[in-house]
């Protein structure tokens, strides 16, 4: 053997050395000038040469060193080895991703040229070997420089407090950074909102909804010392501040409870993400810990659990991985995993970090400090993970029913007979065939992982199991129904690579559905289209051991990574065997199983004592999450191809902030670390930007070189070192900047201040001296009308209210209509399927759920008036008012107060007043009803500019 | 009671707004906007076929299919690419008689009798060697109307809106004319993406309600305008003049274009102007219902360039099997399709002309990709992103054109490949629009419609 390798390597130098550029043969020079060069000169130099303008794919074919050494997706040729060489593989245009030239393919004579001269040696006359100018200085990526040039990476550092002239005017630190660039400026702070200007502002900043009467009258009667403070502790305390702040959030992670793409398939209790969200910002869960629970809420030791009903709330964070859109059948579907993981990297880059990472998948980025080794270290993490439906436990009812089964089961194993149940013969294993499981010593073997309670190993000996009729459990198996038949869990194999084209699963019971999923593809449980055979739903094999067969479709997926995967959903009870790859589609033998004994009387009562604890189990209940799984080093794909793997790269930080490897708790740690630069700015940043309409950063998802420069500089700085420094809490960031002497300001210019000078210096009102006029979001402007109108529906959580259908929402996967109202509660309710957005949000620039938007566009549109104006919506909403107000026996001054109050946050002016009673008194006169009126009235209030533009 | 008049809510003069628009007060993102260089097209008809028409059942003329019918395509055509439904037949000759056509010769099947005709087809350049980065359809219409994969961003008809504003103020600058089927991926084939809203498409229904909330609530336009007069002097009152605002100034102003919408967007659907002979020309009068629809179509995208609306797509009506779309019964569905598109659009190509309109308006027919020279099963096609063809006429194009080719089976494209992202070049230049510089700063980047591709489909252009 050593002696034939030997031979073959001297062999190949052999030739290496003949085709060589000193030894070239008459012949082959000619074929060569006549043959190839010309072609490679016409076809190839205008992209891939020393003089080409723009150098593509890194590549010069204009001399055999450069095409030994090849460009980006490595050597284009392999002399003797057509197969192995990438020119051949381009030009014969078989490869989709590589077809050169890009505009035609070559004739069949001239690949047939190339391959003949590739199989000669690609000989090549000896000549000097034609170098770029300046390329190597040129624009080549340095990670270091980039790092040290650009402010985003700095530390945060907490700067000193400026000092100011106006030194009574600052209620808080912040005013102090404020105020000195107004100074520094030459212009004035505003004055002072009114009271009723600044209530109307923190009510909907703060909970997203219009101060009713009561509780404006209650803060004008107010005139204490602390009465700011305490609307403002006790809207923070509402439920409702939860509702209004996951949103903006829900606007990062693209949240949406449908999959988009041909179907529009659903995004299963999407919903609990979106309460969990709800919750968490209610509770102020320091935002640290938050990041944490979004990365890696799974894999904690001590997950934060919900203090009423003790359901583990941090796993639940880790659903945001999966608002991504996806498509049933896609043809290739390790392009489809990568396009997926990019919209993942993309929400979380830039939401938690305000980097633009996914910039970095075809190429180094081509501005910021993150290389395209970055960017598939992340992928690593999503590689070695897995999409779950985690079973949640409210009152961890589950989990004490298995403790108490597990204690019943202790006693009543010890009363069965080892040997009462005979052996087992294992079916033959055929040609073709291997055991890749077979659970012989009845655990959970490793790698393999579980989530809820249902399933375990059946241990080395017989025992019990709790399910009526069927209460003898063999060893050597893993059963999700040893601690009751209602358990819910889910159990997942180690990543495999797929070598065979059947899995013959030996199963006993009932599951929700057995999967196999191929490169994290999710979507053939909607439609089988090239992926027959991989999901099986609803499985019951009646009680008898049964060969269950998967078709992993070698012809298709050979090579490709899976796993299995088994859910119970509470619904029975399934006991896996043995699992086979095979190339048979035909199921094995059944094997002979083991004949059971009667159970002794003392071990049925514990049963029956286990059976009736278990019944008073509750409906399961699941949501959107990750789970570890295989953990894997995923390939660089060269120039974003997927086709292309390059080198490995282990899951790690961004090299930028350390570049550490650890594993995906460890690198949430490492997003959430106080001295990571970026976090706790680009978190106060967003906070400043809710509340003023403009972040200090604008460009609030892109901290990176391309964004905006911070208008503040220090005042950033000193937020973020505040918001770290008291807890990395939002509730206290909140509280400061609304209580803060530049949040009170009116949004009229200072008095002292001229309008043209301020023009001159400050156009666009960077630097604060005045409050910016915001209008008011999609979902606040509904709200509002509902407020108003009296009919909103103030409850909190629970599934989303369908879209109301208008009949222009056509196309596939429609969904049943809603009401129009929406049922009365608030927008955060409204469901959020991809293809039927609603067109009421759409058209005040509620983000369709695509991509991370921490900043919405405000767009000014004649739509928006004809919604105002004439949607069924807003007229109903305006007679259920009108309906109420008619109710009532104020006289027409009273009617027009109260509706000012409710709708604008403020009385009528006298003018106002007698435009209005003139107008009910002039429609009546003219054969209106009172309520037909007040209907016109309110629908006019609703209309005004006031309504949905907060001073 | 009644107080309309010219003082009156609607009576302001939309010169108005335009005057102060030039004067900055107010940004409205539609105003007209000074392309690039000077324009050959100033209006676009993208008549979008939805689901891959066939191109060797249409355009793409392929003896040899012929001869190899009913053999292995795996033998006879090499390497098969992986389909969508991963159920290649065996090879499908064209189910078609072709003819060349015209003085420029040429081929068009016996499924376009209409376009066929010599003073039609003579105004059509051909692309027959477009392809397409996908297999799937949302993928692929996202990749043909916003010219990337991922849904949510821009539309072809949003980035014509963004570089040249519209004509008319009273109608949306980009509008959608749906037949009956919105394509797989919804909706966001005609969105704005990160563009500002005010450049989406607005989908129209060819119905007396084309769109939503056009029709007023109350009883009487009177009552409305009472409403509005109402509204106005609220608005204008002491808010105004106490926090003069642009952006609330230009809220005001969308009511009054609110208002005029009102009218002019039911004026747009009122056809009693329209003589019987155009009305007919169209196929108004057809016996086959979805000619019908298709054709009012065709009429409403003329009457919507007479009107300045910049960019009009037009979808294909429902019930002709899958849209374009054959995965089996090809004969049925394509006769269905084609019945239902090919007179309308000869119709629309004729008036345009007749009118002068066709010069300054670039009309496009494309699906987001073609169908294998294969089966699939037995009487279907499967998708085909490789080699298709597409057409465009009228503005800036040389009619009688034909570039580009695909293998000897019309399976993918060896000669002038052209892929989607050179289309857009292409249109965009025709409108005066250079590609490269119509970008938007996004996500960090300089966002364009064509990304960082696109050629100009030279062989096109006159």
């Amino acid at each position: 053997m050593i002696d034939f390798t030997l031979h073959r390597a001297s062999a190949i130098l052999a030739v290496m050395c003949l085709f060589g550029a000193a030894e070239l043969r008459g012949d082959d020079l000619e074929f060569f000038e006549k043959k190839i060069r010309p072609v490679l000169a016409e076809k190839c130099y205008k992209c891939h040469a020393a003089d080409s303008e723009k150098l593509k794919g890194g590549l010069q074919v204009d001399h055999r060193e450069h095409l030994l050494a090849g460009g980006e997706t490595g050597a284009a040729i392999v002399p003797g080895d057509i197969e192995q060489s990438l020119l051949i593989e381009s030009i014969r245009y078989h490869n989709e991703d590589l077809q050169m030239p890009p505009k035609e393919k070559l004739s069949e004579e001239v690949v047939k040229d190339f391959e003949n001269w590739v199989t000669a040696g690609a000989p090549w006359p000896e000549e000097p070997v034609p170098e770029r100018d300046g390329e190597a200085a040129g624009e080549s990526f340095d990670l270091k420089q980039r790092f040290e040039e650009h402010w985003s990476w700095r530390p945060v550092e907490k700067p000193e407090l400026p000092q100011v002239t106006q030194s009574d005017w600052p209620r808080s630190d912040l005013d102090r950074f404020i105020l000195k660039r107004v100074e520094d400026a030459g212009l004035e702070p505003a004055e002072e909102a009114d009271r009723q200007t600044w209530l109307r502002r923190v009510y909907f900043d703060i909970i997203g909804l219009p101060p009713t009467q009561e509780q404006q009258t209650a803060f004008l009667n107010d005139t204490s010392e602390g009465a700011r403070e305490a609307v403002v502790d006790e809207l923070l305390a509402s439920p409702h501040f939860g509702e209004k702040w996951a949103r903006h959030w829900m606007d990062l992670v693209r949240y949406a409870e449908t999959y988009g793409h041909e179907f529009d398939y659903p995004i299963a209790n999407a919903y609990r993400y979106r309460d969990y969200l709800i919750r968490a910002f209610n509770a102020d869960v320091p935002y640290n810990d938050f990041i944490i629970e979004h990365i890696a809420g799974d894999l904690l030791e001590k997950p934060r659990r919900n203090p009423e009903n003790e359901v583990n709330e941090s796993v639940q964070g880790t659903g945001f991985w999966y608002f991504h859109e996806a498509t049933h059948a896609p043809t290739d579907v390790l392009g489809n995993e990568a396009d997926i993981m990019d919209n993942q990297i993309d929400v979380f880059g830039k939401t938690f970090l305000g980097l633009t990472v996914a910039c970095a998948r075809c190429h180094d980025h081509k501005f910021d400090a993150i290389s395209t080794a970055d960017y598939y270290a992340l992928t690593s993490y999503l590689h070695g993970s897995a999409r779950q439906e985690v079973p949640l436990d409210p009152g961890r009812m589950r989990e004490k029913t298995r403790s108490k089964l597990s204690a019943l089961k202790e006693k009543a194993d010890a009363l069965i007979d080892p040997e009462v149940t005979s052996p087992e013969k294992v079916a033959p294993i055929r040609d073709g065939e291997t055991v890749y499981e077979s659970f012989s010593d009845g655990k959970i073997p490793a790698g393999w992982s579980t989530s809820g309670v249902a399933f375990s190993g059946t241990g080395s000996k017989p025992g019990i199991r709790f399910s009526a009729g069927d209460s003898v459990s063999a060893p050597g198996k893993v059963d999700s129904g040893l601690y009751g038949e209602k358990q819910v869990g889910i159990l997942r194999s180690p990543t495999f690579t797929i070598e065979s084209e059947f899995i013959h699963l030996l199963v006993r019971g009932r599951a929700k559905e057995i999967r196999v999923i191929i490169d994290n593809y999710q979507m053939a449980r909607f439609s089988g289209l090239l992926f027959n055979g991989t999901v099986r739903k609803n499985l019951d094999t009646e009680g008898e051991y049964n060969w269950i067969t998967m078709r992993s479709e070698l012809a298709k997926y050979g090579g490709h990574k899976a796993y299995l995967e088994f859910s119970d959903a509470g619904n029975g009870s399934l006991i896996i065997d043995e699992i086979r790859f095979s190339s048979s589609k035909d199921a094995p033998e059944l094997p002979l199983t083991g004949s059971q004994s009667a159970l002794p009387a003392a071990a049925i009562k514990l049963v029956k004592e286990g059976l009736e604890l278990e019944a008073a189990l509750p409906k399961p209940e699941f949501a959107v999450a990750m789970a570890q799984g295989t953990p894997e080093s995923a390939h660089v794909y060269v120039r974003g191809s997927h086709n292309s793997p390059g080198k490995e790269v282990p899951g790690r930080f961004l090299e930028a902030l350390g570049g550490e490897t650890g594993d995906r708790l460890f690198f949430a740690n490492k997003v959430a670390d106080p001295d990571n630069p970026l976090t706790s700015r680009v978190i106060v940043n967003r906070v400043w930007h809710y509340l003023f309409g403009r972040g200090l950063v604008a460009s609030v998802d892109d901290f990176g070189p391309m964004g905006t420069a911070p208008t503040h500089p220090e005042l950033l700085d000193f937020l973020a070192s505040e918001f770290v420094e008291k807890g990395w809490s939002i509730k206290t960031l909140v509280r400061e900047i609304v209580l803060s002497s530049t949040y009170r300001q009116s949004s009229e210019l200072n008095p002292d201040v001229s309008p043209g000078y301020f023009a001159g210096v400050d156009p666009d009102n960077l630097l604060l001296s005045k409050m910016p006029v915001k209008r008011l979001p999609g979902e606040a402007i509904r709200d509002s009308i509902l407020a108003v109108s009296g009919e909103l529906d103030a409850r909190l959580s629970g599934p989303s209210v369908p879209t109301y259908k208008t009949r222009f929402m056509t196309g596939r996967g429609g969904k049943k209509s809603g009401p129009l109202d929406g049922d009365g509660r608030r927008s955060v309710y409204g469901a959020v399927y991809r293809n039927f957005l609603s067109p009421f949000m759409l058209t005040f620039d509620v983000p369709g759920p695509f991509g991370p938007k921490g900043r919405r566009s405000v767009s000014n549109v004649p739509a928006q008036a004809l919604v105002l104006m004439n949607d069924p919506f807003v007229v109903e909403q305006s007679r259920k008012w009108a309906e109420k107000l008619d109710q009532s026996k104020a006289d027409h001054s009273e009617v027009i107060r109260r509706i000012f109050l409710s709708a604008l946050g403020r009385d009528p002016r006298e003018s106002e007043r007698e435009h209005l009673e003139q107008f009910l008194k002039s429609e009546v006169e003219g054969g209106a009803t009172k309520v037909d009126a007040l209907a016109d009235l309110v629908h006019v209030v609703m209309n005004m500019k006031e309504f949905i533009f907060i001073h | 009671m009644l107080r309309r008049g010219a003082m009156g809510f609607g009576g302001v003069a939309l010169q108005a707004l335009m005057a102060d628009s030039a004067s900055g007060a107010i940004v409205n993102p539609l105003a007209p906007k000074v392309p690039h260089f000077p324009a050959k097209a100033r209006n676009v008809i993208f008549l979008y076929m939805d689901g891959g028409p066939s191109q060797v059942d249409t355009f793409d003329y392929k003896p040899l299919l012929k001869k190899y019918n009913g053999q292995d395509p795996r033998e006879v055509i090499g390497k098969l690419a992986p389909t969508q439904f991963d159920n290649v037949g065996k090879v499908l000759e064209a189910q078609w008689d072709f003819k060349q056509r015209g003085e420029s010769g040429n081929w068009v099947s016996d499924l376009f009798p209409h376009l066929a005709q010599s003073e039609v087809i003579d105004e059509l350049a051909f692309v027959k060697s477009m392809t397409s980065k996908f297999s799937e359809h949302t993928f692929a219409n996202y990749f043909l109307h916003t010219g990337s994969a991922f849904q949510g961003r821009p539309s072809m008809g949003a980035w014509t809106g963004y570089g040249l504003g519209t004509e008319n103020q009273n109608l949306p600058g980009f509008v959608v004319l749906n037949g009956g089927l919105i394509p797989p991926g919804g909706l966001d084939c005609f969105g704005s993406g990160f563009l500002p809203a005010s450049y989406q498409g607005s989908v129209f229904l060819p119905k007396a309600e084309p769109i939503a909330n056009i029709h007023r609530q109350e009883k009487t336009a009177e009552e409305q305008i009472r409403k509005l007069d109402l509204l106005r002097e609220l608005d204008g009152g002491a808010v105004r003049e106490a926090y003069p605002d642009p952006q609330i100034e230009a809220a005001i102003q969308n009511y009054e274009t609110a208002f005029r919408m009102q009218t002019a967007v039911p004026d747009l659907m009122d056809l009693r102007g329209e003589s019987d002979a155009v009305k007919k020309l169209y196929g108004l009068d057809a016996d086959f219902e979805n000619t019908k629809t298709f054709g009012l179509q065709c009429l409403l995208a003329r009457r919507l360039v007479e009107r300045g609306v910049r960019f009009i797509e037009l979808t294909c009506p429902s019930g002709n099997g899958d849209r374009w779309d054959q995965h089996k019964n090809l004969v049925d569905g394509h006769d269905k399709n084609c019945k239902t598109v090919d007179q309308p659009i000869a119709g629309l190509i004729t008036d345009l002309k007749r009118q002068g309109l066709l010069d300054s308006t670039l009309v496009v027919w494309a699906g987001e990709f073609g169908r294998t020279p294969f089966a699939q099963g037995g009487d279907g096609r499967d998708h085909n992103p490789f080699g298709f063809t597409i057409w465009m006429a009228g503005a800036g194009i040389k009619g009688g054109a034909c570039v580009g080719e695909t293998d000897e089976f019309g399976y993918k494209a060896v000669r002038d490949r052209y892929e989607i992202h050179d289309l857009h070049a292409t249109m965009l230049h025709l409108l005066g629009i250079e590609h490269t510089q119509s970008t938007f700063r996004f996500s960090g980047r300089d966002m364009r419609l064509t990304d960082v591709h696109g050629h100009l489909i030279d062989g096109v252009l006159a």
